[in-house]
């Protein structure tokens, strides 16, 4: 698109006078709403990710606060501090809200926050988005908490194991407050995903190029990736689960020809990846400090990052490790003791990389260093006692023993809070702007550091002598009442600990002592911002031409504070990123963002009050709540685009680029493909299911239920045809100017798709029967289902793109939102062929 | 010219993407062979589903050895071609690199996975 990319950053005659009113612009044009409405509107990057981050730290407390209860428990045999269906919820809430309210979200917030910052950008690409995201994330964390105050806390454990779930056996409300919460609190780690994904691919600073990627950031966009792949499992199994409690389908019921070990495979499908969700971010910031602290280059950047991807694949290969006991032949078995065994290697790389740095630099011993050391130390037994565990006899030996709870606090605390740690010590000169005090941050170290030790040790021993895990008590004679009481009382000290890092984090924000900008003399862009930091990162955006272009260019910096650089002028007072090319970088398209608006926290309210009245059973209430939120997300689609925009803007004096709804790499594609990903993941994950069924059902398709006739099943399938006749032309028609044309288009695929329903369901009705009779009616009509809510949804956004069209947002070179409405189509097509064959033809064949 | 384009970010992750597929079909083969008795028959001393996941694991690697084989030849063409020290040609070299150390890694990969193979019988 662009020649040779020219370099803007040499002022222009009588530039340097417009630099006051250009800054001024643009910190009005970025400003957040002054007060409270102002803090809620929010969507700015920063201030989104600081809640995230508080937010996380404030559930680490909670969790940390009932593990401390556990402890208690634990302290000596026969104590009755938590009675054991108090241990079986504190076990439940503890476990979960580490995992799902704590570690996933706080590396998300990380990211949000220092992913525009490292590549150069001014905002993610989808601000509202991460906004929405967020209030997911707190109301998802309030509502499962809120089972308090309901006296239903879910007590299954955090993997919610069936038929332990299940209504027979869990009738209560607990279960429900447990699938619903954490699912609505997922959204968040979703939307971060495509947020980050589309964020890392094409708004990275010119001449970032993939190989001058910052290693953090190569490490979330593995991250966003395995979070794409990864978490829709445990989304469907949470779904199948809730429909089976809230409307008796039978997919893990024995009776009807159901499987609990379906929840398993689900489950863990997604909760193997979810370690490494967890540590790969982690290990991102090692990487940052390491090579910051060594004062050198990271050595082996390209082993590094093949280490990342290779991590980011083969974690999805370990998920049967945590089903070792459940009878599964050993062969399969074998094969996931082998690919665990394999995964070593990629993180023995990355650990030999962070060695091989710190030998050949001049490591400078501060405190985030500190936790780099006690990440070494801790993650390293971790890794050991992981390596002991994927021998399958030894996990026999040790399984649902405290050998494994301190494997994997090892692992967790080890991978995950010491590099946390490490970053936000780090990272806070950065944010903050003040030097958080030694001699306190030090203090809270060791704390840490030994109270860790000494509370998990110990339980390397307990559980080998057959302390079991999950359980209130234990029996005196079983010797270990000393060790548990040490590992009661350094886990206070512990507990203690964390608390001083987190108030001296907090003062270091009012109290501490004002720094110099960039204190640890870091080489990458996110300390080319100014303290305190501007909402817009950057004046101008920075162009680079190296991995650390603060040490090698010190230049970048002034640059980018001038605003006579790329995109230092405002236009029409919008909020603007620059995009660049995918694996070049080059500057490709600008690209417009929302301002603070209350959609996302309306939006993430009207589910919660929908999804509150789904689990007090007011279904009415939830339906009701359909017609807010659907007419709050097509007001938000419908504020996305500007009839007004045109289709160029001047970048820099000489650089034209067009803007991103004429733009081939626009942000809202990539949206789509991402979010077509984690769909096709969710798809596959049910498609699993079903054959899952399949292969331990004796009889397929059940008793009762026969398979649909040859000719209905076909008629119902060919209407799909009109949407893809539609996806095909309507996008050619635009393009040569004919509007009409493209409209009656979107409206064909409309009228297609709601044939196919009117024909299809019915007409499985009478095939299958009722989803409540047997597991196989359960999935097929799962399956159908699914695909009738994504005909709807491709339904709404044909209409919807007729409408724009007709009111000139979208048209011969603004083609982008035709474009995604085709993309939709063919993937709705594409699904509801394969569900179509999987319910008509495989049963033929079976 | 056309031939170092080629280098994308899809080539770079196929090798893993074959890994991962010849892990979900040995372990699915595996399945039905326990669940539905297919392919148990003894054919040359070996169960037919042996022989299928024997014979699988060879043309995946042989995949995995086509991929690296590509990516070394667009190596050659790059350090053969006189734009060296460009942007461009320097993060092509990046990724054939990635590509190639992906393609022994997962090599690696699908060896162990299939190593069982060696030492267990199909439904033990
Ligand atoms: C102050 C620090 C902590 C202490 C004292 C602690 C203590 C405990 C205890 C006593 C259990 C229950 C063991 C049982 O009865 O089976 C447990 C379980 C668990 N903890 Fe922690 N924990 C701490 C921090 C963390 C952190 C930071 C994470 C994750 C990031 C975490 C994740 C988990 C999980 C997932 C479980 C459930 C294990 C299971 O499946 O049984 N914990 N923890
Ligand atoms: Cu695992």
């Amino acid at each position: 698109m662009s020649p040779a990319t020219p370099d803007h950053t040499i002022p222009t005659p009588g530039d340097h006078l417009r630099h006051g009113d250009r800054l001024a612009r643009l910190e009005r044009v970025w400003a957040n709403g002054p007060g409270l409405v102002g803090q809620l509107t929010a969507v700015n990057h920063s201030t989104v990710s600081m809640r995230v981050i508080v937010t996380g730290f404030a559930f680490l407390l909670v969790g940390g606060l009932l593990s401390m209860f556990m402890r208690l428990q634990l302290a000596w045999p026969g104590l009755q501090v938590l009675d054991p269906q108090r241990y079986a919820q504190f076990v439940t809430m503890h476990g979960t809200t580490m995992m799902f309210l704590f570690a996933v979200p706080i590396m998300g917030g990380f990211a949000m926050y220092l992913v525009p910052k490292m590549i150069g950008a001014r905002d993610l690409p989808f601000p509202r988005l991460s906004s929405f995201g967020y209030w997911c994330y707190l109301f998802g964390g309030l509502f499962l908490y809120s089972s308090f105050i309901f006296g239903s806390v879910p007590d299954t454990g955090w993997f919610m194991y069936t038929p332990l779930s299940d209504s027979t056996y869990s009738p209560g409300k607990g279960a429900d407050f447990w699938l619903i919460g954490v699912t609505f609190a997922e959204i968040a780690a979703v939307v971060s995903a495509v947020e980050v994904i589309a964020a890392v691919l094409i708004t990275r600073a010119p001449g970032m190029d993939l190989r001058r990627m910052p290693l953090f950031v190569w490490a979330m966009l593995v991250t966003a990736f395995m979070i794409a792949f990864g978490f829709p499992p445990l989304i469907l199994a949470s779904i199948l689960l809730e429909i089976q409690r809230a409307f008796d389908f039978a997919f893990f019921e024995v009776a009807r020809g159901g499987d609990p070990l379906l929840w398993q495979h689900l489950f863990w499908l997604f909760g193997h990846p979810e370690v490494y969700i967890i540590f790969l971010p982690a290990a991102g910031v090692v990487s940052m400090v390491v090579s910051t602290f060594a004062r050198r280059p990271m050595v082996g950047y390209t082993w590094i990052v093949l280490a990342l991807v290779a991590t980011g694949f083969l974690s999805f290969g370990l998920w049967v490790h945590h089903m070792f006991a459940v009878g599964i032949p050993l062969l399969a078995l074998a094969f996931f003791s082998a690919a665990s065994m394999m995964v070593a290697i990629p993180t023995g790389i990355q650990i030999f990389a962070w060695l091989a740095t710190l030998w050949a630099g001049k490591p400078w011993l501060r405190v985030p260093m500190l936790y780099i050391i006690g990440f070494f130390v801790v993650f390293v037994c971790g890794g050991l006692t992981g390596v002991m565990l994927a021998f399958v006899p030894f996990n026999w030996q040790v399984h649902d023993t405290h050998f494994v709870v301190a494997h994997l606090h090892y692992v967790l605390i080890g991978g995950l809070m010491f590099p946390l740690f490490a970053g936000l010590y780090y990272w806070l000169p950065l944010a903050s702007g003040r030097m958080p005090s030694e001699s306190l941050s030090r203090s809270g170290f060791w704390l840490v550091f030994i109270g860790f030790n000494l509370a998990f040790l110990p339980m390397h021993l307990t559980g080998m002598v057959g302390m079991p895990r999950r359980v209130d008590s234990y029996a005196m004679e079983l010797g270990v009442h000393w060790l548990n009481l040490l590992s009661t009382a350094a886990g206070f000290v512990m507990a203690v600990g964390v608390v001083a890092i987190l108030i001296d984090v907090a003062l270091c924000f009012v109290l501490g002592r004002r720094g110099v900008e960039n204190p640890w003399q870091a080489g990458t862009l996110e300390w080319a911002v100014p303290s305190p930091v501007p909402t817009y990162n950057f004046a101008s955006v920075p162009q680079i031409e190296s991995r650390y272009p603060l040490w090698d260019n010190p230049e970048v910096v002034a640059a980018t504070r001038r605003t006579d650089g790329l995109l230092g002028e405002a236009h029409d007072d919008r909020r603007e990123l620059l995009g660049t090319g995918i694996q070049s970088g080059r500057p490709e398209q600008v690209i417009r963002v929302s301002t603070s608006t209350w959609l996302p926290i309306l939006a993430a309210f009207t589910i919660a009050i929908l999804l509150a009245g789904f689990i007090s059973s007011q279904y009415w209430l939830s339906i009701l709540m359909l017609v807010p939120l659907i007419g709050l997300f097509l007001h938000w689609a419908w504020t996305t685009g500007d009839r007004h925009a045109p289709a160029e803007l001047e970048v820099a004096p000489g650089l034209r680029l067009p803007t991103q709804a004429a733009a081939r790499n626009a942000p809202g594609w990539w949206a789509l493909v991402v979010t077509l990903l984690i769909d096709g993941s969710l798809f596959a994950s049910l498609v699993f299911a079903y054959f899952y069924l399949w292969l331990n059902a004796p009889v397929w398709p059940a008793v009762g239920a026969t398979v649909m006739a040859w000719r209905p099943a076909l008629v119902a399938l060919a209407p799909l045809v009109l949407p893809l006749l539609a996806a095909w032309l309507g996008p050619v028609a635009l393009a040569a100017g004919r509007l009409r044309t493209a409209i009656a288009w979107q409206v064909v695929a409309v009228v297609g798709g709601a044939v196919y329903l009117g024909l299809h369901l019915p007409a499985l009705w009478a095939a299958v029967g009722a989803p409540q009779v047997h597991a196989y009616a359960s999935v097929v009509w799962t399956l159908a289902g699914f695909h009738a809510v994504h005909i709807l949804v491709a339904m709404l956004i044909g209409g919807f793109t007729a409408m724009r069209i007709r009111c000139g947002y979208v048209d011969g070179v603004r083609r982008l939102e035709s474009r995604i409405a085709a993309a939709f189509w063919r993937y709705t097509v594409g699904i509801g062929v394969v569900t179509w064959a999987v319910l008509h033809l495989f049963p033929r064949w079976a | 010219m056309s031939r170092l384009r080629g280098m994308t970010l899809t080539r770079m992750c196929a090798p893993y993407a074959l890994w991962a597929l010849h892990f979900l079909a040995i372990y699915s083969l595996q399945g039905l062979a326990c669940a539905r008795q297919l392919g148990r028959e003894r054919v040359a001393g070996l169960e037919i589903m042996t022989w299928t996941m024997w014979g699988l694991t060879a043309v995946i690697l042989a995949a995995i050895a086509w991929q690296a084989w590509r990516a070394g030849q667009i190596r050659r063409a790059l350090l053969a071609s006189d734009d060296a020290g460009r942007a461009d040609h320097a993060r092509r070299l990046f990724m054939v690199v990635l590509c190639l150390l992906g393609a022994a890694i997962s090599a690696l990969g699908v060896v162990f996975t299939a190593s069982p193979l060696a030492m267990l019988q199909t439904c033990a």
